[in-house]
């Protein structure tokens, strides 16, 4: 991997804790056990290819910004709606100079566990809930869609005012304090920020705004292209097909998603990647594909910066190197039981 | 069984003759749906490429290849044989007065297990015709063969056995579970499982609806004493577009090289509406899918 000149933003994770889909707290009652032994302890012995309990990837945080002091830290982004901390890992070399930031989150969408799986690749679970576990309609009613809930073209389509609905968009634009916290981070930081990446599953797709419209942001030629490039280098990996357009053109139609929201603000490359695989096994995607999906998205997010880097750094018309930042946040809302 | 008709390709929209407009603008509303967009022309060469007129949109040609598919698994009866959507090859779309969309296209579908795919990939053509937004499209579809029509029925035959040795977990399970892990032993279960849902997946695929198998999650009733299995269990579906999960409970009878009978019945969250159906025999197709 090139050194990093910049800091990388890694923000991810909701990770239901024994969530049910009838939102009871079931341990699977005949989970067969392939993957036992004591909890996990050290950074050595972590494995990147098994799905890990929130815990554990709160103390693999603190452990990464242990060890690799001078270049990863820790920083609180704010509280979930349980009261939870949320934290984001921010990788770069110490320097003087401004920088340059790049985004990325990985598990807005609980039950997309392959996305915050992929964030901890990237720096060294009721399991098909998707929503958050903000309480509504006097305690009846559980649950906003985070990526319907952004300040952009705010539940105008493709998304609901009904809680019960998987795609409720939120009392209000930016109503939940896990979008507030990523929002105002983002927000004070969008002058610096030049690629915002959000990690989903599943489809296979890199998606490109918008969703609210079918209209297309002032640099798509140049999105979809970049995009295509990074769709290649994935390919080249294990074979994996990966579709490439708007949202609007190639999934669904959708308003107040991150990715919108993070273009119309100003932030020129955004994209929501949705992972493995096609439909077979969709959200419950086995952990034995952790690596190789890993893998290959890593060669795409690469890709990617590899673009943003040759616009950002190559022209820099003062001849100097302007170093960037990458912030990776874990976006961490635990849920519980009904 | 011959290949499927190919009909004149839509006329192009913007020719001023009375019925060209409305066949074109019933193309348009073969697409559109109150409240929900169905996925428009990509970008890229392929079927349905923007800025070609009166090509269909890649979105319409995928929904019929699924629809196409999760016919053909339920009518061959066949778990070892199933079958999913590789790549769209190419298409038409030709929509009527009554809104009734027909699609024709060609498709190379692989094998569902991706443990036992080998890349190898089968060809199909099919026409399904979607009724405006309603469910069951007419499907006639054909496919080559993956292999050999003796070693399938050898492969279904060895699920069989397992199937009748197998003492299954009753009562709610998660399979896979939340690390994606299906134990090889109850593979059989899944496979069966997703046999009798590619009925109601077929069902209830339409223009801009389309659903998968998120998750097997109560096995009711597991009996293999007499000949054939009787299979009573839950899944929850995944609609790709709304994002919902529906749990849907469904009751199979299945013996190798039998037709599949199924019953189901699925919830719909808040909506008044209950969708359930039942198929047994091969009596309702007009026609049979012909891949072995």
């Amino acid at each position: 991997m090139k050194p990093l000149l910049g800091t990388l933003c890694l923000l991810g994770i909701l990770i239901p804790e024994g969530l049910g889909y009838d939102g009871s707290l079931a341990q699977p009652r005949r989970e067969v056990v392939e993957e036992t032994g004591s909890p996990w302890q050290s950074l050595d012995t972590y494995s990147y290819t098994r799905y890990h309990p929130m815990e554990e990837i709160y103390q693999w945080m603190i452990q990464i910004s242990e060890k690799y002091a001078g270049v990863a830290t820790q920083h609180f982004l704010g509280m979930t709606y349980e009261t939870r901390p949320m934290y984001y890992l921010k990788i770069s070399q110490p320097s003087d100079n401004p920088k340059k930031i790049i985004w990325m989150d990985c598990g807005i969408h609980a039950r997309e566990w392959i996305a915050p799986a992929f964030c901890q690749w990237f720096v060294k679970e009721d399991r098909l809930w998707r929503k958050s576990r903000s309480s509504h309609n006097n305690g009846t009613c559980f649950g906003t869609d985070l990526n319907r809930n952004f300040n952009v073209s705010w539940c105008s389509i493709g998304a609901s005012k009904n809680c019960q609905d998987i795609t409720f968009c939120g009392s209000g634009p930016v109503s939940e304090p896990e979008t507030k916290a990523v929002s105002s981070f983002v927000e004070s930081k969008k002058e610096s920020i030049v690629c915002f990446l959000t990690m989903h599953s599943y489809g296979q797709l890199i998606l490109t705004p918008y969703g609210y419209t079918k209209n297309k942001s002032s640099n798509h030629e140049e999105l979809i292209q970049v995009g295509q490039k990074a769709a290649n280098a994935l390919k080249k990996k294990h074979g994996t097909n990966y579709r490439v357009g708007s949202s609007a053109d190639i999934l669904y139609a959708t308003s107040g998603s991150s990715r919108d929201w993070a273009r119309d603000i100003g932030i020129p490359f955004s994209y929501t990647f949705e992972l493995r695989d096609n439909g077979t096994y969709g959200f419950i995607l086995p952990a034995a594909q952790i690596q190789a999906t890993c893998e290959e998205t890593m060669e795409a997010v690469l890709s990617v910066l590899d673009d943003v880097y040759e616009k950002y750094w190559n022209s820099d018309s003062a001849g100097k190197v302007t170093p960037a930042t990458v912030v990776l946040g874990l976006l961490v809302s635990l849920v519980s039981i009904f | 069984m011959p290949p499927a008709v190919s009909t004149p390709p839509a006329p192009r929209p913007g020719v001023p003759r009375p019925s060209a407009l409305l066949l074109a603008l019933a193309l348009a509303l073969c697409l559109a749906v109150p409240g929900l967009q169905a996925a428009g022309p990509g970008p890229g060469p392929g079927p349905g490429s923007p800025g070609v007129p009166g090509a269909p949109p890649p979105g319409l040609l995928r929904q019929a290849a699924r629809a196409a598919l999760h016919f053909l698994n339920f009518r061959a009866g066949s778990p070892s044989g199933l079958r999913v959507l590789a790549a769209v090859l190419r298409g038409r779309a030709a929509v009527d007065a009554r809104r009734t969309c027909r699609v024709d296209l060609e498709f190379t579908a692989e094998r569902y297990d991706p443990e036992v795919a080998d890349g190898r990939l089968g060809r199909c053509s099919a026409r399904v015709v979607f009724r405006h937004q309603k469910p069951r499209p007419a499907v006639n579809v054909t496919c080559t063969r993956f292999m050999e029509t003796s070693r399938s029925r050898r492969e279904d035959f060895l699920l069989y056995k397992r199937a009748k040795r197998l003492r299954a977990p009753l009562g709610a399970t998660s399979i896979p579970n939340s690390h994606g892990w299906i134990d090889p032993s109850l593979r059989p279960i899944w496979d069966l499982a997703f046999l009798g849902s590619s009925y109601v997946l077929w069902e209830r695929t339409t223009q801009t609806l389309h659903y998968y198998m998120a998750q097997l999650s109560s096995v009711n009733q597991w009996k293999t004493n007499e000949d054939a299995i009787d299979f009573d269990y839950m899944v929850l579906l995944h609609e790709f577009s709304t994002q919902e999960i529906i749990p849907c409970r469904i009751h199979l009878v299945w013996y190798p090289g039998k037709p599949l009978k199924v019953k189901y019945h699925c919830q719909e969250l808040h909506t008044a509406q209950e969708g359930s159906g039942t198929e047994e025999g091969s009596a309702v197709a007009p026609t049979q899918p012909n891949n072995f």
